[in-house]
């Protein structure tokens, strides 16, 4: 375990020193190193892109990373189903669906408003997702499908703007929708590492919740669990978290899905061990994501949100396929 | 632990089968009044000669090349996609499981933007074919992935390879749109689905494949109750339920891929028609199936039809009304039919 | 049920059976001939390996090595469905889509018998009414499965592996979860459907006690070998209790059956 943590941390660290380096203009290492510890002669525009342009951005592709898979792991513990991810509460389309109305409803939005308007999307999803879910109670079941006929009414919106909204807006909303790192800033981190801080800690010390509710309402309530409540304290975060990385960058698919799916074959079950390692996972998925993204193509920038699908998914393709006789 | 749906069990297979016969009427006048209804209304008895005594006057034109190819794609596609839900959801054992799973929507819109980006639009009738074999190469695919090793197994390994195959196709569809604009403005209406401007040649060409599919469907619907028990307890029975799984692919293949070659990926149809289905009549395949055809079928032509109605627009994207007219009803029996906790 | 007019009785042996999970090792070089047309008991700590056998002889798992005969003949080579057809199996915890009624579930014991786009046969349907009626379930077969207590949806599941019709019925621990009356009309059903019906009957069992009393063969396994099998009588001792589950007991006469009872000391 203790292995595990360090050997990805390590990776992330790589990760995270290889997006300094590397982008239209190339540090070596030497200049690297001698911007972010100030030694040798400084030259001043490497240090600009390091500090200005390349970590902001790789900071906050970090953070997303740490959010997105935080909210994949609860949302697959509090619904028992291998397919769920906190897309299945509607924030996902709840986010397209607004961040689409802003873009092509507004002449020239500020890119405060959209990314106030994702957040308030994904927010006002999950909780009509979770409102109309209650009846004296709830069940993962229905939180499902009543996920699923919200999010067909947010999609059928997004499309109806995208079917008949301005071509140029319609490119621009699938570009902010298809989650993007690049308008990092320093201060747009540290707000995000702020929010973060608490619902991650939150779900760190609801670990043992989590394990609980996994067994079922019925095993879980025996135990003592209070399961509609901790289920509906978990959907916030799940909220806070992605509505968060949503705002943040736009939407970033299949790392909420698949991080935890990576983190549960390496480390078991356990949530206290699988909140972190998932959360590393994470971070490394959406930094090299955005790094990949930037040098692949330049001067084109793929966003960051296709890149995980585009490399993601072969390498998930790959885990499954070495592991193949390995039973469970 | 008292029944936890309710009105459904006592349903005899009488009152199944009768139930049945009016979903069938109900979807015969349905087709017909959305052949009949638009900017001219015509009378029932004009649409019958235009079939059967087709006279070539501006009327019978109207309808022959217009208005009948709509509403038989409708029904093609609701009807396909339905019962391909249906079997997607039985062979995974997961309601959150659509056509769409094992990446037909994916495929299809990745060849037929592929297609559309190299030889621009004028590409025509053919785009079916593209888009009926982008579906059927990615559902190879995640079978082909899904059924590796130990994790070929359980239906969890189907699950991780359509999501995976579907991600990374979307993820190369998207990169080709966002920087073509022009491909992006021949494409989103179709990606929207719609069976506006659908030809007799484009219906004629799915039609056998969604037949064969529905027929298929309909004689298999048995091993599907067996297959929806489990992995383990479909083996004790003598099933084997990699066969069946595999059977059961090909037929989402037909059904699926045909019905997106034709109105696009409609998404909703197959994720929700058999929850409905399932809500009312009970969880037996054999009668699953058949109301499935029926029921989606019947969505997609009235969604249709409201669509022209309402929003009196010929190009309204069906997905989109689908989506108004199905959602609502479906959010309504989740919240009614589903007691208790799973 | 017609008892069958062959031969044959579901007669199922292993000779020198190797079973393993990927690369761990469950059971070597097992040597086990199941007695056709008796009631036998696999007993045996947890982690003894009595599950993965009874999957393995009931086909749902391949061995790794050695041969392993139904009614003389390779099971590993028969398809699924002729297995099917000869054994039935109750497997542990089993759980059915939401909303399945019992009489569902029950016709679903006749899918290794029917054609592949069979109809529905009139022996089809005594096979399912015999099932629920030997079952006492009968009058359950409109409910749903996930509205009936532990006890009733256990018995539905028998009734399906019972309208399968096989000559041996594999069960899985199919007294947990089981208030003591419904396992003692459980392990009576079991009794009657061997003697009546002459069914071999394979159980996995935890409580001794009941295996020494309704079964007339017992299997008790550790590690995945055979510590000791043959009738109750001469099985059940004191230092083959102490030597396979490292307690210590006494054993008696059961002032009832006349079997022998365990008493922990």
């Amino acid at each position: 375990m203790i292995r595990l943590i360090v050997s990805l941390t390590l990776l992330l660290a790589v990760l995270v020193a290889a997006s300094l380096a590397f982008g239209d203009v190339s540090l070596t290492w030497r200049e690297l190193f001698d911007a972010l510890a100030g030694t040798g002669e400084p030259d001043p525009q490497s240090a600009m892109i390091v500090f200005d342009l390349r970590l902001p951005r790789v900071l906050l592709a970090l953070l997303v990373g740490v959010a997105l898979a935080t909210a994949g792991t609860i949302t697959l513990a509090i619904m028992r189903n291998p397919l769920a991810e906190p897309g299945v509460l509607g924030i996902n389309s709840g986010a397209a669906a607004a961040a689409m109305a802003v873009i092509v409803l507004v002449q020239d939005p500020p890119v405060g408003l959209l990314q106030a308007a994702g957040f308030l999307g994904a927010a006002t999803m999950a909780l009509a997702v979770y409102a109309l879910a209650w009846r004296s109670g709830t069940s993962s079941l229905r939180i499902i499908l009543i996920g699923i006929g919200l999010s067909a009414l947010a999609t059928a919106f997004t499309t109806l703007l995208s079917a008949f909204g301005d071509i140029g807006d319609v490119q621009r909303a699938m570009i902010w929708l298809a989650g993007s790192v690049y308008d990092a800033s320093m201060v747009k981190v540290r707000l995000l590492a702020l929010w973060l801080i608490v619902p991650v800690a939150l779900a760190l010390v609801f670990a043992r919740e989590l394990d609980l509710i996994r067994f079922g309402d019925l095993s879980a309530r025996s135990l003592g669990q209070p399961v509609d409540l901790v289920r509906g304290l978990m959907i916030v975060l799940v909220t806070v978290l992605s509505g968060a990385a949503v705002a943040a960058c736009g939407l970033i698919g299949f790392v909420g899905l698949i991080a935890p799916h990576m983190a549960r074959r390496l480390v078991g079950g356990a949530h206290a061990r699988l909140l972190p390692v998932a959360a590393l996972i994470g971070a490394c998925l959406v930094v090299a994501a955005d790094l990949a993204g930037r040098i692949i193509l330049p001067p084109v920038q793929l966003p960051a949100g296709i890149v995980t699908g585009l490399l993601g998914a072969p390498f998930f393709a790959y885990l499954l396929w070495i592991r193949r006789h390995d039973h469970r | 632990m008292t029944g936890r749906r309710t009105g459904r069990l006592a349903m005899t297979n009488g009152a199944r089968m009768a139930t049945l016969l009016v979903l069938f009427c109900l979807l015969v006048v349905a087709a017909m009044s959305a052949t009949a209804i638009g900017t001219v209304t015509m009378p029932f008895s004009r649409i019958a000669a235009a079939i059967f005594q087709f006279d070539g006057s501006r009327d019978h034109l109207l309808i022959m090349t217009i208005r009948l190819p709509r509403v038989i794609a409708a029904v093609l596609a609701g009807g396909a996609l339905a019962v391909a839900g249906a079997i997607m959801q039985a062979v995974t054992n997961n309601p959150l499981a659509s056509p769409d799973l094992v990446g037909i929507n994916a495929g299809a819109a990745f060849a037929v933007v592929t297609v559309m980006t190299l030889f621009g639009e004028g590409v025509g009738d053919i785009y079916v074919w593209f888009s009926f074999v982008g579906a059927a190469i990615a559902a190879l695919v995640v079978y082909a992935l899904g059924s590796l090793g130990s994790v070929g197994h359980s239906p969890l390994g189907l699950v991780l390879a359509g999501v995976i195959v579907g991600t990374f196709l979307t993820s190369l569809t998207t990169a080709m749109l966002i920087f073509d604009q022009s491909t992006l403005d021949a494409v989103r209406l179709w990606t929207a689905g719609s069976v506006t401007g659908r030809t007799m040649a484009q219906a004629r060409t799915v039609v056998p494949f969604i037949v064969v599919g529905l027929v298929a469907a309909l004689l298999l619907g048995r091993h599907l109750t067996t297959l929806s028990l489990g992995a383990d307890a479909s083996r004790s029975l003598g099933q084997n339920p990699v066969v069946w799984r595999g059977a059961s692919v090909a037929i989402v293949i037909l059904l699926a891929g045909g019905a997106v070659a034709l109105a696009g990926p409609i998404g909703f149809v197959g994720l929700v028609v058999p929850h409905i289905v399932r809500m009312c009549i009970g969880v037996d395949y054999r009668w699953v199936i058949p109301f499935a055809a029926l029921g989606g079928a019947l969505l997609v032509v009235i969604a249709d039809m409201v669509g022209r109605l309402v929003f009196g627009s010929q190009s309204f994207p069906v997905g989109v009304t689908i989506a108004l007219v199905g959602a609502p009803f479906f959010l309504h029996l989740a919240r009614t039919r589903l007691k208790g906790e799973t | 049920m017609t008892t069958d007019k062959t031969t044959r009785f579901g007669k199922i042996e292993g000779k020198g059976v190797h079973i393993a999970y990927g690369k761990r090792r469950i059971v070597e070089n097992l040597d086990l001939a199941i007695p056709e047309r008796r009631f036998t008991a696999l007993i045996g700590p947890n982690g003894s390996g009595k599950s993965t056998i009874l999957r393995t002889f009931a086909a749902l798992m391949k061995p790794s090595g050695g041969n392993l005969l139904l009614d003389g003949r390779d099971l590993t080579k028969l398809s699924t469905r002729e297995v099917a057809r000869k054994v039935g199996v109750l497997l542990q915890g089993p759980v059915a889509p939401e909303g399945l009624t019992v009489a569902d579930l029950v016709r679903q014991g006749r899918y290794p018998h029917q054609q592949l786009f069979g109809r529905w046969s009139a022996h089809d349907q005594e096979a399912c009414e015999e099932a629920l009626m030997l079952t006492g379930t009968t009058d359950l077969s409109d409910r749903a499965l996930d509205s009936l207590s532990g006890g009733q949806r256990q018995r539905a599941w028998i009734a399906m592996t019972l309208a399968q019709q096989g000559e041996a019925l594999l069960l899985d621990e199919p007294t947990t979860y089981l208030d003591l009356e419904h396992q003692i009309e459980l392990m009576k059903l079991i009794k009657m459907l061997v003697a009546k019906h002459g069914k071999t009957a394979v159980a996995v069992l935890h409580d001794i006690n009941q295996a020494a009393r309704f079964a007339e063969h017992i299997v008790i396994l550790k590690d995945g070998r055979i510590t000791a099998a043959g009738e109750p009588e001469t099985v059940i001792s004191a230092e083959t209790i102490f030597t396979v589950f490292n307690v210590k007991t006494m054993v008696i006469r059961d002032p009832v059956a006349g079997t022998p009872l365990c008493v922990p000391l």
